[in-house]
């Protein structure tokens, strides 16, 4: 009970921290819209030239608020990797390793601290620019709902494979390459860009077993179209995930931990 | 004039050779961080790739066009930044009041201070929009030798417009917010087909978010192999440079020095 309130005091310390920053809020918020702005033009575009109502079961209006959700997701995810990465490469990790937390979950409750501010304010300007551009979409209590209930298991285990790319700090020059790679393929295989559905077909089962799938389409789905047979899919899909990826985190963390030299003086 | 300028190449050669060298004494590093840069491009192809294969033309632009378009941007920028890696970090050089050490050379203090550096990611920019071009647009001799007096005269400009956004920071206090999402609008809107945008957004994307001269004119300059569309690109890039070194130069009276003690080599 007292670890949760501590790494509780850690998440909350990490919220006041990330508020105190408007300007980055208001950078992101800009450019949120921007890229709202251009999927809009996008799809209208799409939508008239295929002359359907419907395109992988989106209408246009569903489309661009399913686009809102992933662009809220993907941009709210803080580098972990990048802070792991330092703290490897400029001995802060030994300092770390000393106090009584552990250091996968003291960075977890920072993260989603600073994850939770981000996304909130993505998701409270998303919709107004969604709302100015293309007007609401039917929504109900219980698919947002679904919807809190999915996020935060798609934050979790965007943080471990972060974690575990920052880890690989130990045997790298840089790991800036790595995580560069795993946010294209969150972008592009997660559903980011455009829905599952619009993919080729025979990509379509591969890409909804995929993790990255479920970090990105899966929410927006069920924001948009919220269903229960979805939810559990996606959510037995996500459990399966963050199981597969807390071993591989905690085996390559036990295998790094030990390469840790700390000389006194 | 010429001698001038013969004496600036000369020197841009001998930094391009030591700052590579300085980048590869970190080699692993290197090569990942561009190597990253290429598959990050390379995400962005793949989804229009994949776009294209469900809808085949996009308001009169097709597969070819927009792999012109990342050709060209990409190739553009990654010449700019890997030749004048500065121009990027000059945000940060201004703010920090580190301009000191560039002002005590016998040289002209902007073009120095932007050869100073190199990009690691941009040389994977650079060599993504020539493996593009050349593999997936296949050009014949004369479209080929266009697209490189293409790529060297946007990459002008994007150094034009890096100093330009950058020296913000002399009137604005730190702007680096501001400046960070005027240029990711020109590098987002230059990526997308510009016969998705009308009116005002047209409009901007000619003058306020120069994105049109970064992909609109050169694509459709490689379109018809015309040379009015290069005498177009040209003439952006040369009001690009002369706007940005206006700026810098207008805003270097007001510079206060940060104090730093500073090293370069």
């Amino acid at each position: 009970m007292k670890a949760i309130g501590k790494y509780t005091w850690i998440a909350y310390t990490s919220v006041r921290s990330s508020l105190a920053y408007w300007g980055e809020i208001a950078a992101r918020t800009i450019f949120m819209a921007m890229i709202l702005y251009i999927f809009m033009r996008l799809w209208t575009a799409v939508y008239e030239g295929a002359g359907a109502e419907r395109l992988g079961g989106l209408s246009l209006k569903q489309m661009l608020w399913y686009l809102m959700i992933t662009e809220a997701i993907v941009l709210s995810s803080p580098r972990v990797s990048v802070e792991v990465d330092e703290d490897v490469r400029t001995g802060r990790l030994a300092v770390q390793l000393l106090r009584p937390l552990s250091y996968a979950l003291f960075l977890m409750a920072k993260t989603f601290g600073e994850r939770a501010v981000r996304f909130t304010m993505n998701i409270l300007s998303g919709s107004i620019v969604t709302l100015v551009l293309v007007g609401p979409i039917p929504m109900s209590l219980s698919g947002l709902a679904m919807f809190a209930l999915i996020v935060p298991a798609a934050f979790a285990l965007d943080f471990l494979a972060y974690l575990f790319i920052g880890l690989f700090a130990f045997w790298l020059e840089s790991t800036a390459g790595l995580w560069i790679l795993y946010s294209r393929l969150t972008m592009l295989l997660g559903g980011m860009l455009m829905p599952i559905e619009i993919f080729p077909d025979r990509l379509q089962p591969i890409l909804r077993n995929l993790p990255f799938a479920m970090m990105v389409y899966g929410p927006a789905r069920i924001f948009v179209a919220p269903n229960a047979r979805t939810l559990l899919s996606i959510a037995v899909s996500q459990m399966w995930g963050l199981a597969a990826f807390s071993i591989a985190v905690y085996v390559i963390q036990n295998i790094a931990l030990r390469r840790i030299q700390s000389n006194g003086g | 004039m010429p001698e001038s300028l013969k004496n600036y190449l000369g020197l841009m050669a001998a930094y391009v050779r030591i700052n590579l060298n300085a980048q590869l004494e970190y080699r692993g590093a290197f090569i990942s961080e561009a190597v990253a840069m290429f598959v990050n491009d390379g995400s962005w192809v793949l989804f229009w790739v994949m776009f294209f294969h469900r809808f085949p033309a996009l308001k009169g632009w097709n597969l070819q066009d927009v792999m012109t378009i990342w050709a060209v941007a990409a190739g553009s920028f990654g010449i700019a930044h890997a030749l004048m890696g500065n121009g990027w970090h000059l945000p940060t050089i201004i703010v920090n009041g580190q301009l000191d050490l560039w002002m005590l050379y016998p040289r002209a203090v902007l073009p120095h201070l932007l050869l100073g550096r190199t990009m690691s990611t941009a040389w994977g920019d650079a060599a993504f929009g020539y493996a593009v071009y050349i593999a997936l647009v296949r050009p014949d001799l004369a479209h080929f030798l266009m697209f490189v007096f293409l790529t060297v005269s946007v990459a002008a400009l994007y150094v034009g417009f890096s100093v330009a956004s950058a020296s913000l920071g002399f009137f604005v206090g730190n702007a680096a917010a501001l400046c960070e999402q005027w240029r990711f609008a020109v590098i987002t809107f230059a990526t997308y087909p510009q016969s998705l945008f009308s009116g005002l957004a047209k409009l901007a994307l000619f003058t306020i978010v120069p994105a049109a001269f970064v992909s609109y004119i050169p694509v459709e300059a490689l379109r018809m192999l015309s040379i009015r569309h290069v005498l177009a690109s040209v003439f952006g890039a040369v009001v690009m440079l002369g706007i940005g070194s206006a700026m810098f130069y207008a805003g270097l009276r007001r510079y206060e020095s940060g104090n730093l003690l500073s090293m370069h080599g």
